[in-house]
């Protein structure tokens, strides 16, 4: 796998872990597979990884399950979301795209885990858009969200206070 | 009657039950992305959702919503508003059974999403993708419910 010398950063949504890395690899891509989609609570997990001499826990640490004999999944477990998939046999950890501060840095070049995607994945493009949440009749409440909302910002910050 | 759709976390200590269940999203806003660590939340609306094994942790998201996910292995479970709770589709042991009928916040919307399934093939770049794949032994819940939990040692094999 290429390396590719780029500064990033993500973490999870409350901001109690935080990561960064100097290097990426060129392996993004999404996985369908029945481990990753329970490990995500999603349809596919989204991955791509930086080299295990690269990468730094810059803010906590995550909590970790492991989901087979030589897999871990890393999360945090003061919110929850999901931060990487870990082989422990290698010297890469695939962090989850979505976790980054930037995940339109990291367009997925490939899929796997066939066996069980999704068999309506292919018409997700194509469902009725309903627009921004603001819009609709829930539209005061959703506005009351973004003015509350008690994520991380994506970027690092020097200070932090979590919250609860 | 409905059937019972029924779901839960990747190491079983929290499971839920559903009969009730309206249109399945996929919501493309930052804070499910980062929630779900991916590039969009897929949540249904459940009118009757209930757990049936632990309870979730919760994360208040905002002071309109609370995110819930296992404390043990950190799966994404559901999401609640005053309007009610939503469960993850990813966490249902038949996913499959929940097809997104609507999308929402385009605004945050990743631009290669459109793409997705039109990506090429492939086996994680390994040769030994194979090897890696006949070690594995899952201790993932399986997808239906289990009378025991924790699981009984199983004997060996």
């Amino acid at each position: 796998m290429k390396r590719i010398d780029i500064e990033v950063s993500g973490g999870c949504q409350c901001g109690a872990v935080r990561y960064h890395s100097a290097v990426m690899l060129d392996n993004a891509h999404i996985c369908h597979c029945r481990m990753c989609q329970k490990a995500v609570g999603n349809i596919f997990a989204s991955l791509v990884a930086a080299p295990v001499d690269a990468l730094v826990w810059t803010r906590g640490t995550p909590a970790i399950w492991r989901s087979s004999e030589h897999v871990e999944r890393g999360f945090c477990a003061h919110c929850g979301t999901p931060l990487f998939y870990n082989d422990v046999n290698n010297d890469r950890t695939n962090l989850t795209i979505g976790s980054l501060d930037h995940p339109e840095w990291f367009p997925p070049k490939g899929q796997t885990g066939s066996e069980s995607r999704m068999p309506w994945f292919e018409t997700l493009p194509k469902i009725e858009d309903n627009g921004p949440t603001e819009a609709g009749d829930a539209g005061p409440w959703a506005g009351a969200i973004k003015a509350t909302n008690r994520q991380h910002p994506d970027h690092d910050t020097a200070e932090w206070h979590v919250k609860d | 009657m409905a059937d019972t759709l029924t779901g839960g976390c990747q190491c079983g200590a929290v499971r839920f039950a559903t009969k009730l269940v309206g249109r399945a999203s996929i919501c493309h806003c930052r804070m499910c992305q980062k929630a779900f660590g991916s590039f969009f939340g897929p949540l249904v609306t459940t009118h009757d959702g209930h757990w049936t094994r632990g309870e979730p942790k919760w994360f208040q998201s905002s002071n309109s919503a609370r995110r819930a996910f296992c404390g043990d292995c950190g799966t994404p479970l559901a999401y609640e508003t005053r309007f009610g709770l939503e469960l993850a589709i990813g966490a249902f042991d038949h996913p499959e059974a929940v097809a997104p009928q609507v999308q929402v916040n385009p605004h945050d919307k990743l631009s290669f999403v459109e793409h997705l399934h039109e990506l090429p093939w492939r086996d994680d770049g390994g040769s030994d993708w194979g090897d890696f794949m006949a070690g594995i032994h899952s201790n993932q819940h399986p997808d239906h419910d289990t009378a025991d939990w924790p699981p009984k040692e199983k004997d060996e094999e």
